[in-house]
């Protein structure tokens, strides 16, 4: 008995920390949906993009790690500076639906621009946290919990923190909630609409680059992040497009249902069910809560 | 360059387009005088707003375009700059329907229109203190989320908005729409209060002509895109045309809605 309820602890608290993996690249979503009202279908391209990058400077290059975190990092504001000039500009008073393609456009062109600077083999990334359990949680608590899993807890948490700060207490984050509520009277006093998309494509960009060294350390440094990325889709339905800490909670959601739902039902199903549960329970969102859990309900003075 | 003429804002026989075919401004001349409250005049579609558009720059954003005449604000042409640059220069517009940033509250609102300008927490405080002075009820409010709040303190945010910008001239887009006769009351006091206190210029665009012309120093009439009449306030609201057509007022007593509906009834019996 003490057994069962120790391995579903054990379950549990493996999918929940997996799940904040999942809320860290909802996060980037998140940041472009606020400003652009669109989702940005390029963003698993950016986290594979930005960590084949972090990968290349460190393994072809040989510069040192944190030298190759900050230079991808700059690469990833890079990335945000050509988009908003090259894509989103000349795409201002275009649809919704316009940009929307234009971002499954600039997917590919990162995509392929990636695997042509630093080739397509699966690359390792060895972030200095093994992926194994932590022998003192192991031995004290009989929990076996991976420490990359603990590490990028952690690290989503902080993330959340900084972005939180950044746009309750300044000024450019009061810019961004108010271009997300209505660009065009921010344009009307004075806030300029391109500093802001700037500051989101390139907060996004290194959001990606984070959750993609998570991923990276988990499973490789592979084209397969850029479909990973798309579970951040049920992640955003349930927690709501154009909140952060529906992010969050979507991705805790996610990630603990469906290690649940594998463990005990999935044998009734065969297994493998990790891959589809989370697009029933997005459905069942969709149906009885649109908005998400935490997304912003449309405010309609009656 | 300073600007030495009397006039802070001189538009010249303008033509505006939409999309490059739908002509929404035939030819639109006006001029504001510094410190002075201009009434821009007309019913739905004449091309109130295009014209308040035209001068903010915010045209481009709704792919709307000056194809012909000139714009001068404070002496110089304006064609080359954006919304944001207009803020800089001293000129902001308050957009038709109030839009308020919903989801914030009503004071952050109000610091969001001090964005153009390089302040300090302190002088932020300082300047809001000012604002408040003039919106007494907004002060009340400051903690609520403005989508919550009424039409008339969405209206005050707005205008409170816009003054956090330090503007010399203000381009008001039909602040009184969908107002309660105080609350226009209200709003026109504050309007008449930032203009002379602060010495702000005002370009009113107005479907109230009433209210309008009794608040401003000078008025211009225009309908499908043109300058139909222009003339100090206080000619406009004697002239006879102006009278019947805008204000309702015939030479054969108070045109009203019974009137209309009791002489649709007395033709429909005679048929």
């Amino acid at each position: 008995m003490v057994d069962e309820l120790l391995f579903f602890m054990e379950v549990l608290v493996g999918g929940l920390l997996a799940g904040t993996m999942y809320s860290l690249v909802a996060l980037g979503f998140v940041l472009i949906f606020k400003a652009s009202a669109t989702f940005n279908f390029s963003q698993g391209a950016m986290v594979f993009f930005s960590v084949l990058a972090f990968c290349g400077f460190m393994q072809d290059f040989n510069i040192p790690f944190v030298l190759a975190f900050i230079l991808a990092a700059l690469l990833m504001v890079v990335v945000g500076l050509c988009t908003e000039r090259l894509v989103l500009r000349p795409l201002m008073n275009a649809s919704e639906d316009t940009v929307l393609m234009a971002t499954i456009g600039l997917g590919y062109v990162l995509e392929g621009l990636a695997q042509a600077a630093w080739g397509v083999e699966v690359r390792r990334l060895d972030l200095g946290i093994g992926d194994f359990p932590v022998p003192w949680i192991a031995d004290n608590l009989k929990l076996f919990i991976s420490a990359l899993d603990i590490f990028a807890g952690l690290v989503a948490a902080l993330m959340i923190i900084g972005l939180f700060l950044l746009f309750k207490y300044t000024k450019i984050g009061l810019g961004l909630r108010a271009v997300a509520d209505d660009a065009g009277a921010a344009s009307s006093i004075g806030i300029p609409l391109k500093h802001i998309m700037l500051l989101v494509w390139s907060a996004a960009g290194v959001v990606a680059l984070v959750a993609g060294c998570m991923w990276g350390a988990r499973a490789g440094v592979q084209f397969a992040l850029v479909d990973l990325a798309l579970k951040a889709l049920p992640v955003l339905i349930i927690g709501g497009f154009s909140s952060i800490p529906g992010a969050i909670v979507g991705g805790l959601i996610i990630g603990a249902t469906e290690k649940v739902l594998e463990v005990y039902i999935g044998p009734f199903f065969g297994g493998a069910i990790e891959g589809w549960a989370p697009y029933v329970l997005a459905i069942f969102f969709l149906l009885y809560r649109p908005e998400g859990l935490f997304g912003e309900k449309i405010i309609r003075r009656v | 360059m300073s600007n030495t003429s009397a006039n802070i804002l001189d538009i010249k026989n303008i033509e505006v387009r939409y999309d490059n075919v739908i002509l929404a401004l035939h030819d639109v001349s006006l001029k504001v005088p510094k410190g002075k409250v201009v009434a821009l005049l007309g019913a739905n579609g004449a091309g109130k707003s295009t014209t308040l558009k035209a001068v903010s720059t915010m045209l481009a954003s709704e792919r709307g375009k000056v194809t012909n005449g000139s714009i001068e604000y404070d002496g110089n042409a304006i064609d080359k700059q954006t919304p944001s640059q207009m803020v800089g220069l001293g000129m902001v517009q308050v957009l038709e329907g109030r839009r308020c940033f919903g989801h914030l509250t009503v004071e952050e609102n109000i610091i969001s229109g001090a964005y153009s300008r390089k302040l300090s927490k302190g002088d932020i405080n300082q300047e809001l203190e000012k604002i408040y002075a003039y919106f007494i009820r907004l002060k009340e409010r400051r903690k609520s989320q403005a989508a919550f709040t009424s039409g008339g303190e969405q209206q005050m945010i707005a205008v409170a908005r816009a003054m956090m910008a330090k503007p010399k001239m203000l381009l008001l887009d039909e602040p009184t729409m969908g107002l309660a006769p105080q609350l226009v009351a209200e709003i026109f006091n504050i309007v008449k209060e930032l203009n002379t206190k602060e010495g702000v210029s005002i370009l009113l665009a107005e479907q109230n002509t009433n209210v309008a012309l009794k608040n401003s120093d000078y008025g211009y009439i225009i309908e499908t895109g043109r300058v139909m009449l222009d003339g100090t306030a206080q000619s406009l609201l004697n002239d006879d045309k102006v009278k019947e057509l805008y204000l309702g007022i015939s030479k054969k007593g108070r045109k009203n809605f019974r009137d209309v509906l009791k002489e649709e009834s007395l033709t429909k019996r005679s048929n």
